[in-house]
């Protein structure tokens, strides 16, 4: 499994965050985790970045323990936040080189001309400063340096909130290409319409726990009112 | 090399930091030149008297030194010049040299009197020190390294990039060690290279400059390990600037003028002023006593001169001279009691090192390069070791009641200058190493616990 969280629970005093939290994702898999707000979505990737302990269970990585190793975990995982925050005063080239640079990761200048392509940002714009880009343009470099780590696994944290229906079916064709590469891709998200058109299995986050899962069939998308009933069914039950 | 010229590129970016390494440089370059001119100075007043004295030497000797000249008159009048020059490194720390006398130009006379004559210095103008290297290094240098490192984690959060370089695969201590260790070595080369620019001009010897370098670089990373250990607390950056500067304000300004204050109640140093005085009221104390009052302690001290030290009932220049020696005999008590003083004072300050990083380093620099009160007192040791040169010189003719000629007047001893002092103590030493060696620790386990 590329990631694979087993009986994870999370206590923040007298609050318990996560309850025994189990679900696994598949290289080659897209993996949308809805839930409402303070279901413990972004608790769920602290533990898979190592940037947490959990109070008890298991967040693996490729077979790493995160616990045990989350340098090593860290170092099969690309992360791309809600909020793309990069050096202003860089290039998008020179973001992605540095960041690449901190991460020990490979600093070919093809390999990350090869990501900027991929992720569709305009050429004009790989060596203009971040200053002026807007944010699709800055999710786009972040993604641009997770393809360019070549890693794994990718953890999406609400990647398409507050992008254009441009450019999220622009973000949506990444994903397919990630996937197509193999690598296991978990995504938290609000975004109903985003998970049902590029998830393999849909999990419902609610009481710290997966409610519900649901699972693409063959070419057969998600119904999206069914999800969407799903999703107020889970947030009522949170 | 790649990553470090990014660490560069981003922290010259800021405006405040790129502001503060460049006044930094400023300020080191113009404190060495003004410390480089002031010992230029210092060695030009000293080679002026030089001059001044040999005319005035000359006409002594023109005046003094004829076939039946007397001993007395010669040894009265004659003053015979004594100078401490500035160390090659003075110019990085001028310590005690701009407010104790550098020259004297003694006589035979009693010494005490004549050791602490010297320009009246206005208190308060000495008060702060002169602008030199280490004035810039123990009072501004850290106020640089604070405006680099207060934010050196929380400047991320606050932009927001904090997450994403908390999830690359490097620890969080490697991220901010190294980066903490680029702005470090930036305020060293800020601070260093006009020093080390400062010490080929001065040819200053290898070894002190390599003291001095090492005694900068713990204090800087006292400094720096101190801002990583806040910076790492997770705090906002305006928290962690005031924090910095409150730390600044008790270690560099409080904890030293306290402890000062605390010494001089715990340890009361008379004035040199006072033995002047003192011996000074001995002599005429002397003038109204039997002359074998002074005599026989004379002759006890010098029973060479036994049976030539009568004197009559008129002037006699031997009871002058010596009224003189027994005058500073009188007062050896308290020449001994305030020189212990200052020793158990300079002991303590030593040790104040433990307590704050900012004494440690100045006691250091200026032992270093030889301009503190050890120092001077090694020049005033040096002038009294001269002054019974002199005596000893004098004496055979006043005794003896030899005509002092101008062949005598060559014969006169010249002196010769101190020996380097300068040394590196070990209590602050290790007291700088100790305390910057915990900074760094407490910011190592600070930085490793960082997270988003």
């Amino acid at each position: 499994m590329a990631l694979e969280a087993v009986g994870l629970e999370q206590n923040y005093g007298t609050q318990r965050v996560l309850r025994g939290l189990t679900f696994s994702v598949r290289a080659g898999e897209i993996y949308a985790l809805l839930g409402g707000n303070g279901a413990g979505k972004s608790t769920t990737l602290n533990l898979f970045l190592g940037l947490a302990r959990p109070t008890a269970g298991s967040a693996r990585v490729c077979d790493v323990e995160v616990g045990s190793d989350p340098a090593a975990a860290r170092a099969r995982i690309a992360y791309v936040p809600e909020n793309v925050a990069l050096y202003e005063h860089l290039t998008a080239r020179e973001n992605i080189d540095y960041l690449l640079t901190l991460a020990r990761a490979d600093t070919a200048g093809a390999l990350i001309e090869e990501a900027l392509d991929a992720v569709g940002l305009v050429r004009e714009a790989w060596d203009r400063r971040l200053g002026g880009y807007s944010k699709g343009m800055r999710q786009k470099v972040a993604i641009a340096l997770a393809i360019a780590r070549r890693v794994p696994v990718l953890l999406l944290d609400e990647p398409t909130a507050g992008l254009d229906p441009r450019a999220t079916a622009d973000f949506h064709r990444l994903l397919e290409t990630a996937r197509i590469r193999g690598v296991a891709t978990l995504m938290v998200t609000h975004d109903l319409l985003g998970a049902a058109e590029v998830a393999d299995r849909i999990g419902f986050l609610a009481e710290g726990r997966i409610e519900a899962e649901l699972i693409a069939e063959g070419t057969e998308r998600f119904d999206v009112r069914a999800l969407h009933q799903r999703y107020l069914q889970a947030g009522a039950a949170a | 090399m790649n990553r470090f010229r990014y660490e560069l590129r981003l922290l010259l970016r800021s405006r405040v930091a790129a502001a503060a390494l460049t006044l930094l440089l400023v300020l080191s370059a113009v404190a060495v030149g003004a410390g480089l001119s002031a010992s230029a100075r210092q060695t030009a007043l000293i080679d002026r008297v030089a001059t001044a004295q040999a005319r005035d030497f000359a006409a002594a000797t023109t005046q003094y030194g004829k076939p039946d000249g007397e001993a007395g008159y010669a040894a009265y009048y004659t003053f015979h010049l004594t100078s401490d020059r500035p160390s090659s490194l003075a110019f990085a720390a001028m310590g005690q040299r701009d407010i104790q006398p550098y020259v004297l130009r003694v006589r035979l006379l009693g010494l005490q009197a004549q050791l602490y004559e010297t320009e009246t210095v206005n208190p308060e103008l000495a008060l702060p020190g002169p602008f030199d290297f280490a004035f810039v290094l123990i009072y501004l240098a850290p106020l640089a390294v604070i405006v680099l490192m207060h934010d050196l984690v929380s400047g991320e959060r606050e932009a927001g990039r904090l997450r994403l370089l908390s999830a690359l695969p490097v620890t969080p201590g490697q991220l901010w060690l190294r980066r903490a260790g680029v702005r470090l070595m930036l305020v060293l080369l800020a601070l260093l290279g006009p020093f080390l620019v400062g010490a080929l001009v001065a040819k200053a010897p290898i070894w002190g400059v390599a003291i001095l370098s090492l005694v900068a670089i713990l204090y800087v990373a006292f400094w720096a390990g101190l801002g990583l250990m806040v910076g790492a607390w997770g705090r906002r950056s305006a928290f962690n600037a005031a924090t910095l500067v409150g730390c600044w304000i008790v270690l560099v300004l409080l904890v030293p003028a306290l402890a000062n204050a605390a010494l001089s109640r715990a340890i009361p140093v008379g004035r040199g002023v006072d033995l002047t005085l003192a011996q000074r009221e001995a002599v005429h104390h002397a003038w109204d006593v039997p002359r074998e009052a002074v005599m026989a302690p004379f002759v006890a001290k010098h029973p060479e001169w036994k049976d030539k030290a009568r004197v009559g009932g008129g002037f006699h220049w031997k009871w002058y001279y010596a009224m003189h020696e027994m005058g500073d005999d009188g007062v050896a008590g308290q020449v001994a009691a305030y020189r212990a003083s200052l020793a158990a004072r300079q002991a303590w300050t030593e040790r104040l090192g433990w307590l704050s990083p900012a004494a440690a380093a100045q006691s250091l620099v200026h032992r270093v390069a030889d301009s503190d009160l050890q120092a001077h007192l090694a020049y005033q040791d040096n002038v009294t070791a001269f002054h019974r040169h002199l005596q000893d010189f004098y004496y055979p003719y006043l005794f003896s009641e030899r005509p002092f000629t101008r062949k005598d007047f060559a014969r006169a001893p010249v002196y010769a200058p101190r020996g380097s002092s300068s040394s590196t103590p070990v209590v602050p030493l290790l007291a700088l190493l100790v305390l910057s060696l915990s900074a760094w620790a407490g910011g190592v386990v600070g930085a490793r616990r960082t997270v988003s």
